[in-house]
């Protein structure tokens, strides 16, 4: 990869922001609703007072004003103020990231520990029955709505087997004492020595990892399955079987090594749309991410936020495309880009 | 099958998730997250029931809904608009400096005054205060609200002002507010997971609130958690499995079940939201009384509030809640009779009936759909159109402009179950809820009597006058109360729940 | 990174006929096909197949269990929903709100992905940077956020359901198309009708579109089944179809409240969308498998 075409690809990132940026505006601007009148409710106000409220939040600027200022503000990563939480919009944002991407990373883990094997062992045994209950099985994961599942889990183990608790990240009385140094708490529990919290964070977190990650075993089995028979007939493992390496030397040091490269990439690219796409597991199992802020800022109309985590959202969309790319070209030194 | 659960047990401890002996926290399973934690910064609801419990008010309410001086020792009405606080001596903030009568003037102007935030920004809780016009010390001990005009219902409303610390705020600004509780109340703020939980440890050395509500003392549980659980099916769970120990919004299929699971049960309060279907007045169908009085007599609230709300709502024949000052208990009930429904329809020039649409939020979708199907059998064909809250508000509430729609379902809150905050916004001509588009100009010259007139019993007769006019006109529909619904824990006790929503853990014990 | 190369420029009809013929012999694929021509029958006859009026409330039999439960009753066989209304009956017709959905989202989005990716790939130069950029701009956005959007920027409506999700999915058959078409635009076949003078609009209707239609069928099938999940998460939100018709995915997010409960409310049209989703899934697998020349051995 040379460095003009890194720079070229970091250069496409500001068309696609901008785009973002103005059908992100536009959208909420000609979206109906007042956020005034959602705060307000069914309380007391005067007139005087609601058009207060209306100045310090900046909405009674003219529309155009209002886009400029925000795409002036946000070249300077100053997104503006949340309507609701009355602080800036990044902060709010960066509170509720840690939380949305450790259950993604956890999700992706789940799915592609499960995906792999069964993957490469689908394309060894190609149209055995295991192929064939293999694939009905993982697709069953993409078939069900995942919020149903999510509850039928629910009732499952934390309810009836009372095993796993229902909501949150991590009990506080266990929690006390560790030290967060990156926020994600599989990670900061272990780096605190403590295995009890560890524990405990992982309990929280498995159902809805679970619930997310499901779909995805079955894409990335597909993909490690469709790769690993391609590979298989490729010309150096025939070459390799002449030499009289071992099957299973062949197959998982080999084969899957070079089987694995679209997995991987097709697992980066989708660990986007599972970041986008986690608000109804959030809402379910009370996951403190940054989808369900997103969906409640929509229906209260807090633009403000919106605009600033779509933005988000599409930043990691291109650098995770980038990032498989890359992954890409090193894995498999063949491919130029 | 004994030893697939002692397995499970076995691995439930592995994943640390073994019952705890931390025998005092009391977590609460809770719809939504607060936004800030600054008293004067929001305006939402459940934002106020968390704040509540780390700052205290100049006044609070029992959960009878009475109202009691808390960091006011008493207070005195000097005249129709001038009232004297005396602020209690010895209260000491969570940082162990004074609450003094500066800090609880500090408080209040930062919420009346028009950029009293900083920033240049006010406070969206302004209008709660009503018409202030100054706050003055008199001495130490003494304040003073002066208003500009008679309003009532300033000791109904100022449970919603919690005391802030003037050095805390000067100290932090306010940004820093949001995040960084500090108050006087029973709780101090240990730490706030955003969107997960609110943590609170108990305030040692808190002065123990009102007098007027037995068991004054520092709170009773070391620690309380607000966990965040949106959904109303994983909160039920969380009740069911120990994980919390009380809930709020418990959905009304749910209370047998709750009722009957050994470690919990339902607690029910009357709530103090109106339910009614608004009717277009200004629309060719529903300016006839007569066809308003046909959709009244088509709906059976008693089959609909048994068989959906089970049974935990009281039907009203006026727009106040039964618990209301002023209510009017003698009103004429329009029973169910979709015969007589019929016959008014004719009698309006309708003999084939009506075709209406009746507009709702979804989480009401159930009770329009039954509402809907009552209609249509009574010759009122309806079809239920689910919105958004704030598009149908903009439809509806008009504020005099033009109007389009023929029903809405939708409700009114009535916190200070005052008729004031209610009758008014609903009724009046051109008012912010009034959705019906209902103007009679002898109401409202009522109603502006009755919100300035400072003999109690005379001021209730009004709300009691206006309450049979609107019964008769029917601009609305009115339905019912219904109650607030909240699962707690066996180990929970004193606590009740509160008509205004609030959960105050003050008081509450574990065992 | 396509998955799918280009088909080999064999007469198209030849092709597609040895397609099918392999995928017929797939018995699991097949089968599943004909669990979904089976759920697409009935949606069709749903009136003459349903036990009862699927809107006809009676609160009586709120929440009434299935016939095999203590409670239940032959008039309800899959028990009643909140309103009591027939679960069955109402899984019947729903069929058709939810097929039709995934149905009129994938034949609008691929349609607009089929003319947008041909002119991309064919014509390359502006028309290719601005539709490029254009999909470049929609992935950015996370689908089920953009959909939200769209529906409080529309307001509620079963239409407005299909345009929120076609507004993005479009982008996906499109991609296909433009790659498919950028390696068969530079093949002889179509060098030799160039040379002959056809048109440009000739040559992408008529010479590349019909070879490379097998991938663009692939997906689509497989992105229909993902629709009628979207369409699940958009009731689950509140942003579904309006009653009294309902969606099997609206009838899933309604019941979600009740399955403490009472389980069947949801679970009857979970399964309803587990087993029409499941049988597409493995029908367009193995359409895939029948399709892609790479594994026709």
């Amino acid at each position: 990869m040379t460095l003009t075409r890194l720079l070229e690809r970091l250069l496409q990132l500001i068309p696609v922001l901008l785009g973002v940026s103005v059908i992100v505006f536009v959208m909420m601007a000609l979206t109906p609703g007042d956020p005034i009148q959602i705060m307000i409710g069914d309380q007391i106000v005067t007139a005087e007072q609601e058009a207060q409220m209306r100045r310090d939040i900046g909405l009674d600027r003219p529309m155009v004003e209002r886009f400029f200022v925000f795409l002036g503000n946000a070249i300077q990563f100053d997104f503006g103020q949340s309507f609701y939480h009355r602080r800036p919009v990044a902060d709010v944002i960066l509170e509720r990231l840690p939380a949305t991407i450790e259950l993604t990373i956890v999700a992706m883990l789940i799915a592609l520990v499960t995906a792999i094997p069964l993957g490469v062992l689908a394309a060894v045994r190609k149209n055995s029955i295991f192929d064939r209950i293999a694939t009905v099985g993982g697709l069953l994961g993409v078939s069900l709505p995942g919020f149903w599942f999510g509850i039928l889990l629910l009732m499952l183990f934390a309810v009836h087997l009372n095993i796993l608790p229902v909501a949150g990240r991590i009990n506080y009385g266990i929690s006390q004492g560790i030290t967060p140094y990156t926020h994600f708490l599989l990670i900061d529990t272990l780096l605190n020595g403590r295995l009890d919290a560890f524990r405990n964070a992982l309990a929280h977190i498995i159902l809805p990892a679970v619930t997310l990650g499901l779909p995805m075993t079955a894409i990335l089995m597909r993909v490690t399955r469709t790769a690993m028979l391609e590979v298989l007939r490729t010309d150096y493992v025939t070459f390799a079987q002449a030499k009289g390496l071992s099957r299973q030397r062949i197959l998982w040091r080999h084969a899957l090594k070079n089987a694995l490269i679209p997995t991987v990439s097709v697992a980066a690219i989708e660990t986007g749309s599972l970041l986008g796409g986690n608000m109804i597991i959030e809402t379910v199992f009370g996951w403190p991410g940054l989808g369900r802020l997103v969906v409640e800022s929509i229906f209260v109309r807090n633009y403000p936020l919106v605009q600033a985590a779509v933005l988000l959202y599409a930043v990691i969309y291109v650098m995770l495309n980038f990032f498989a790319d890359i992954l890409y070209t090193i894995l498999n030194p063949r491919v130029k880009l | 099958m004994k030893a697939i659960h002692r397995t499970l047990v076995a691995s439930a401890i592995a994943f640390g998730m073994a019952p705890s002996v931390q025998a005092q926290e009391l977590i609460v399973g809770f719809t939504r997250d607060a936004d800030t934690l600054d008293p004067a910064n929001h305006r939402n609801r459940e934002t106020e029931t968390i704040i509540r419990n780390i700052y205290d008010g100049v006044l609070t309410r029992s959960s009878d809904m009475q109202i009691h001086p808390e960091v006011a020792e008493s207070f005195t009405q000097v005249s129709a608009t001038v009232y004297d606080f005396t602020i209690r001596p010895g209260i000491t903030f969570h940082d162990g400096s004074a609450l003094t009568v500066e800090d609880v003037k500090f408080t209040l102007d930062r919420v009346v005054l028009e950029g009293g935030m900083g920033g240049g920004q006010s406070s969206p809780r302004a209008s709660l205060m009503g018409p202030v016009e100054s706050i003055e010390i008199l001495d130490e001990s003494t304040l003073r609200i002066t208003l500009s005009e008679p309003w009532p219902l300033l000791p109904a409303m100022l449970p919603h002002q919690q005391i802030v610390s003037q050095a805390h705020v000067e100290a932090i600004g306010a940004d820093g507010m949001a995040t960084q509780a500090m108050g006087a109340g029973p709780f101090r703020l240990a730490e706030w997971r955003r969107g997960d939980s609110v943590i609170l440890e108990r305030f040692d050395a808190y002065y123990g609130g009102a007098t007027g509500i037995p068991e004054a003392g520092p709170a009773c549980v070391e620690r309380v958690i607000f966990q965040v659980i949106p959904e109303s099916a994983s909160r039920v769970a969380a009740l069911l499995s120990g994980d919390v120990h009380l809930i709020n919004e418990l959905p009304p299929h749910s209370m047998n079940q709750v009722n009957n699971s050994p470690n919990a049960q339902v607690m029910t309060v009357n709530g103090t939201r109106s339910f009614f279907l608004a009717l277009n007045n200004e629309g060719e169908i529903f300016n006839d009384v007569r066809v308003r009085q046909a959709v009244a007599h088509a709906i059976d609230r008693d089959l609909i509030i048994d068989r959906i709300l089970s049974g935990t709502a009281t039907p009203i024949d006026g727009i106040l809640s039964p618990d209301a000052f002023g209510k009017n208990h003698d009103l004429p009930a329009y029973d169910y009779n979709p015969e007589r429904a019929r016959a008014l329809l004719a009698e309006a020039g309708y003999p084939d009936g009506i075709t209406v649409t009746l507009d709702t939020e979804g989480a009401l979708r159930d009770t329009a759909e039954a509402i809907a199907s009552l209609l249509t059998n009574a010759g009122i064909t309806t079809r239920v159109q689910v919105g958004e809250s704030t598009l149908l508000t903009q439809k509806w509430r008009t504020q005099g402009g033009p109007k389009e729609g023929d029903i809405y379902l939708t409700s009114w809150g009535n916190s200070t179950l005052d008729p004031f905050d209610i009758f008014v916004p609903t009724h009046r001509t051109n008012d912010r809820g009034n959705a019906a588009g209902y103007s009679n100009p002898e109401l409202d010259a009522l109603l502006d009597e009755a919100a300035v007139e400072l003999d109690r019993a005379r001021r209730g007769e009004m709300y009691q006058q206006a309450e049979a006019m609107v019964n008769a006109d029917l601009p609305y529909v009115y339905l019912w109360v219904p109650q607030d619904i909240y699962g707690v824990s066996t180990r929970l006790s004193n606590w009740s729940p509160s008509p205004d929503s609030r959960i105050n853990l003050h008081r509450a014990c574990l065992d | 990174m396509s998955i799918l190369e280009p088909t080999a420029p064999v007469e198209a009809e030849s092709l597609f006929r040895r397609n099918m013929a392999a995928f017929m012999e797939n018995r699991l694929a097949f089968g599943s096909a004909i669990v979904v021509v089976l759920f697409v029958l009935m949606a069709v006859f749903a009136p003459w197949i349903a036990p009862n009026d699927p809107y006809a409330t009676n609160l009586f039999f709120r929440l009434q269990p299935p016939v095999w439960m203590e409670g239940g009753d032959w008039a309800y066989p899959l028990g009643a929903d909140s309103l009591g209304r027939c679960i069955l009956s109402r899984i019947i017709y729903g069929a058709r709100i939810s097929i039709f959905i995934g149905a009129a989202v994938i034949i609008v989005a691929t349609s607009i992905g089929i003319l947008a990716g041909l002119a991309a790939g064919y014509l390359r130069g502006w028309v290719d940077v601005v539709i490029s950029r254009l999909v470049d701009i929609l992935l950015g956005f996370p689908y089920l956020i953009f959909a939200i959007g769209l529906m409080a920027m529309m307001g509620p409506g079963l239409g407005n359901i299909i345009l929120a999700l076609a507004y993005k999915e479009w982008v996906i058959p499109c991609r296909v198309v433009r790659g498919e078409t950028l390696a068969t635009r530079e093949l002889e076949y179509v060098e030799a009708a160039r040379a002959l003078g056809a048109s440009g609009r000739h040559i992408m209707l008529r010479e590349i579109l019909p070879n490379i239609l097998s991938p663009v069928i692939v997906v689509a099938t497989i992105r229909m089944a993902h629709v009628i999940i979207l369409e699940a998460s958009l009731s689950f939100l509140g942003l579904g179809v309006q009653p009294p018709t309902a969606s099997w995915g609206a009838m899933v997010a309604d019941g979600r409240a009740f399955i403490l409960v009472s389980w069947w409310v949801s679970t009857f049209p979970g399964l309803a969308i587990l087993l029409l989703v499941l049988a597409i899934n493995v029908a367009s697998q193995g359409l895939r498998d029948a399709f892609d020349p790479r594994f026709t051995e």
